[in-house]
């Protein structure tokens, strides 16, 4: 009787484990990663910001999730603020996190702005480690300052001298006029004495 | 007793496998088989040709089994993708699932591709079309294929971003989006991937006040000023007494008080000012006595 009874207990096991696998085998995080470029003009020693942003499409929660990003260097670059490697404890399913970063280019000229590497444990008992990579914003031209701020400047001191030279022109014609104002008003007509 | 229990342990292990065969994780399977319509085969014979719309224009094109039927089973195989690879989209703006998108604003998703296999894989390009919902063969926008060149290693995962803007001539229509994500293996073997095919609703956003609507408020402003500019001139008119005028006498420059004098310079006005004023006959008389 114990027999038969421990025989069907094996046999829903195996029936329960069969059903289940699948279903837990599909739990799993699956995350797309995303690298955004947010300036419009790349200048030469002038803040960049890199946006990093971590999607969770699937049904389990992504654990350990670190972020890393090798692709600027400390020749080429200059880190304003920010970390180019910051680590998420759990992301859960259908939710998104972001990280920013501030960069600062050293040289001018043509970069090619790489994937960076994101890892993280699919599910929480998992041992597994999930290598992946962002989307890569692609090669960006860094403007040299001195174009840039030709261009863009306020030009406060070419203003300056500018209107300096335009006192001369300003300042003569108003001389001119206020000589003759002056001279006008102070003739007055001479008094005619009195006729009896 | 003991005889019931050994028949119900003998029957669990026989429905055992079959329940292991027609479940996949969970999931009942079902084998669906397409009806064999009756005729089907013989409606075309040999000869017969076939106008086959491939969006391309009409190539007439003959269904003898040849190297065209070749040709497009390869197409099939190609559109399907790898099986060792698994892809996912999401639009991450407007943030959803895509089936509604803005007419003449970006739309921007991310595509997700994971290699399971044992070989790279090299992500080539994806592009994207709206498509005749009801014929997809049919293009109404074609959108820029963008080169990635990105390779996967087995197990690992890259994400690619797209985005383009939707036409504005598309608001408040339904359209066919199709995303298709080319890709190839180590061994040359390329494939097309539809990570998205769906018919979505191009939607017009209210931006609230533009300059149409701004300048419509301004006219419907100055025609109700107007309005009431108008009723108070004729009930002011309708409403006021008609009294009896007194006539109004011309009397012209008689008074000496009415002349204005502001207009002189100070000179002048203090010359009339010292002088006595007098008539012209009297001037007139003291001429004449002076001159002689």
């Amino acid at each position: 009787m114990m027999l038969v009874l421990r025989s069907l207990v094996v046999v829903a096991a195996v029936v329960v484990g069969v059903l289940g696998e699948g279903t837990e085998g599909e739990e799993r995080a699956r995350l797309l990663a995303a690298k955004r470029v947010h300036n419009l003009y790349l200048v030469e020693g002038r803040d960049i910001v890199v946006q990093y942003s971590v999607h969770n499409v699937g049904q389990a929660a992504a654990v350990n999730v670190q972020l890393t990003d090798s692709g600027f260097s400390a020749e080429d670059f200059e880190i304003g603020g920010g970390q180019l490697q910051v680590k998420f404890d759990r992301i859960a399913p259908n939710a998104n996190v972001s990280h920013t970063v501030v960069v600062r280019p050293k040289k001018y000229g043509y970069f090619n702005f790489t994937a960076a590497e994101v890892s993280y444990q699919p599910s929480e008992d998992s041992a597994e480690i999930q290598i992946g990579y962002t989307s890569e914003p692609g090669e960006g031209g860094i403007i040299a300052f001195r174009d840039y701020d030709r261009k863009f400047s306020p030009h406060v001191f070419d203003w300056l001298i500018f209107a300096l030279l335009m006192i001369p022109a300003q300042l003569v014609p108003f001389m001119m006029w206020y000589n003759i104002k002056s001279k006008y008003t102070a003739v007055q007509r001479p008094k005619k004495g009195k006729t009896e | 007793m003991l005889g019931g229990l050994k028949k119900l342990l003998l029957l669990l292990f026989l429905v055992l496998p079959v329940i292991i065969s027609i479940t996949d994780g969970g999931h009942m399977k079902a084998w669906a088989h397409e009806d064999e319509v009756e005729g089907e085969e013989d409606e075309l014979s040999d000869d017969d040709e076939v106008n086959v719309d491939d969006g391309t224009g009409g190539e007439v094109e003959t269904a003898d089994g040849g190297e065209e039927e070749e040709e497009e089973d390869e197409e099939e195989a190609a559109a399907k993708g790898s099986p060792d690879a698994d892809t996912v989209i999401l639009f991450t703006k407007p943030v959803g699932t895509g089936t509604e998108l803005p007419a003449g604003k970006l739309v921007e998703f991310l595509v997700g591709f994971t290699n399971n296999g044992d070989k790279d894989f090299i992500l080539d390009a994806i592009d994207a079309s709206f498509r005749y919902p009801m014929d997809f063969n049919f293009y109404i926008q074609n959108f820029t294929a963008i080169p990635y060149n990105r390779a996967v290693k087995p197990r690992q995962e890259a994400t690619v971003m797209y985005s383009f803007y939707p036409a504005e001539a598309f608001a408040a229509r339904p359209l066919g989006l199709t995303v298709n994500l080319a890709y190839h293996d180590a061994d040359g073997n390329s494939f097309l991937e539809a990570v998205f095919n769906q018919t979505v609703s191009i939607v017009e956003l209210d931006e609230g006040m533009d300059g149409e609507t701004f300048f419509l408020y301004v006219f419907l402003l100055a025609f109700s000023v107007l309005l009431l500019v108008a009723g108070h001139h004729f009930l002011s008119s309708f409403g006021r007494k008609k009294g009896s005028k007194k006539a109004v006498v011309e009397v012209g420059t008689s008074k000496r008080d009415d002349v204005d004098y502001d207009w002189l310079p100070k000179e002048v006005l203090n010359e009339i000012k010292k002088t006595p004023r007098q008539s012209p006959r009297t001037r007139k008389a003291k001429r004449v006595a002076s001159s002689k």
